[in-house]
């Protein structure tokens, strides 16, 4: 299993813990994930600026890959969603023809369509199985308790992920967890998007929006939060305090990506799953790593 | 050249049935919110009143609405779309022109900081710093 690893703009700067333990899980499990240094911006900020200019971006990377004869895999849900629809966009014989000029000016072969863009959880369970994983696990983590995140674009849109996953009740992370032994809980907001896009357009309705989605998971008691996507994990970790503000409440709920959770239980270090990185401290939780 | 770009996005399917406003989380939290009245505007071909709007920057992207709609009108799309002409138009809110600046002077949205990263023990990223801006002239010259 080889892929051409998509790190995004966000993961690289604002999640090391994240790029640090998908990249020691991946090591784990022999998966190769090669880094492309020509890899730009996925589009996505672009997608409010201008339609032209996304799409070359995002077809430039697509095409980087192609080259190399290798599919991609990110783990940002926004870089997945965005490379992926643009690949449906460019089904279109002339826009992709169109685009395809772009991208000789920039100094990169044509897209052809044949690359896949996937999130690394996927990778988990459709290349590598569920059923290899949970024999690797050493450390089953049966007295933790998680609420999982999926992030909106971890799924949606729908037809841009080949509906791998279902678009209003996604299961697909709770499998990953469940595989590690430790339990996934079923909520009422677990739809719910984590507000970071408009929290520098409309501040409170972007806060307000994390903030239910902690006061559901605090009240429940759950030992962490389990999320796939930088932006997620900043709007529920890094603005936390803030979030709690709109409700008048104060929360504490720790916030781990998947790949620490399914890190924990293959027995990998503290270190290598960038523990130090995460804001919100749980002896629970680190107390639960066996190295 | 929008006009197109809305056609495909199946614009001219919208019946108003308000599906994806009464699904929006959003419009659930500020219900001033409305996307379906965004897609009644542009089709009635007053889309250039959205231009000064606020209301076109307060979506977040989530799809819910586009995974709603019962005529596979991609509604999201739709809003970027008309985020796009207002940035063309010179509406552009400061997060987005803070946005662009970064794009245009690193090529990426969020500056590295590679000492950091060999800190951490992540190998080191190479900037293209005129990427962005290469891509954002050869459409404006288009």
């Amino acid at each position: 299993m080889r892929y051409a690893f998509y790190p995004g703009c966000a993961m690289p700067v604002k999640a090391l813990k994240y790029e640090i333990s998908t990249r020691s899980l991946a090591r784990k499990l022999g998966i190769e994930l090669v880094d492309v240094p020509e890899f730009g911006c996925c589009g996505y900020p672009a997608k409010s600026m201008d339609f032209h200019v996304a799409l070359i971006m995002a077809a430039r990377n697509l095409a980087l890959a192609e080259e190399r004869n290798m599919d991609i895999v990110g783990a940002c849900t926004g870089c997945v969603a965005t490379l992926s629809e643009a690949k449906e966009y460019l089904e279109d014989g002339d826009l992709r023809s169109e685009v395809n000029k772009k991208l000789k000016a920039l100094g990169v072969k044509e897209f052809t369509g044949r690359v896949r863009v996937r999130h690394f959880a996927r990778i988990l369970i459709e290349d590598y199985g569920l059923e290899r994983l949970r024999k690797e696990v050493v450390n089953p983590l049966g007295s933790l308790e998680f609420g999982v995140h999926y992030g909106c674009h971890y799924m949606r849109p729908a037809r841009a992920h080949e509906y791998f996953d279902d678009p209003s009740n996604p299961v697909t992370l709770d499998r990953l967890i469940t595989s590690a032994g430790a339990k996934s809980i079923d909520y009422t907001n677990k739809n719910l998007c984590c507000g970071l896009t408009i929290m520098g357009i409309s501040e409170d309705t972007g806060l307000r929006l994390a903030a239910e989605k902690l006061e559901c998971l605090s009240e429940r008691g759950v030992d962490a939060m389990v999320v796939a996507c930088p932006s997620c994990c900043i709007a529920y970790e890094n603005n936390q305090k803030l979030a709690g503000r709109t409700l008048g409440k104060a929360f504490n709920v720790p916030v781990l990506y998947f790949t620490q959770v399914l890190g924990l239980a293959l027995g990998l270090s503290e270190r290598e799953l960038g523990f130090e990185f995460n804001r919100i401290k749980s002896d629970k939780i680190t107390g639960s790593l066996i190295l | 050249m929008h006009g197109k770009l809305f056609d495909k996005e199946r614009l001219g399917y919208c019946y108003q049935c308000g599906k994806c406003s009464s699904g929006c989380d959003i419009n659930r939290l500020d219900p001033s919110f409305q996307p379906h009245r965004f897609l009644h505007l542009i089709s009635m071909g007053a889309g250039a009143r959205l231009l000064k709007d606020e209301g076109i920057w307060k979506c977040t992207t989530c799809f819910a609405c586009s995974e709603r709609c019962p005529q596979g009108i991609r509604v999201t799309e739709i809003l970027w779309l008309a985020r796009a002409m207002a940035v063309a138009s010179g509406f552009v809110p400061d997060l987005v022109a803070n946005q662009r600046d970064a794009l245009l002077r690193t090529g990426r949205l969020i500056p590295v900081d590679n000492r950091k990263r060999e800190r951490a023990g992540l190998p080191q990223i190479q900037e293209e710093p005129s990427l962005a801006a290469r891509i954002f002239e050869m459409v404006r010259k288009h």
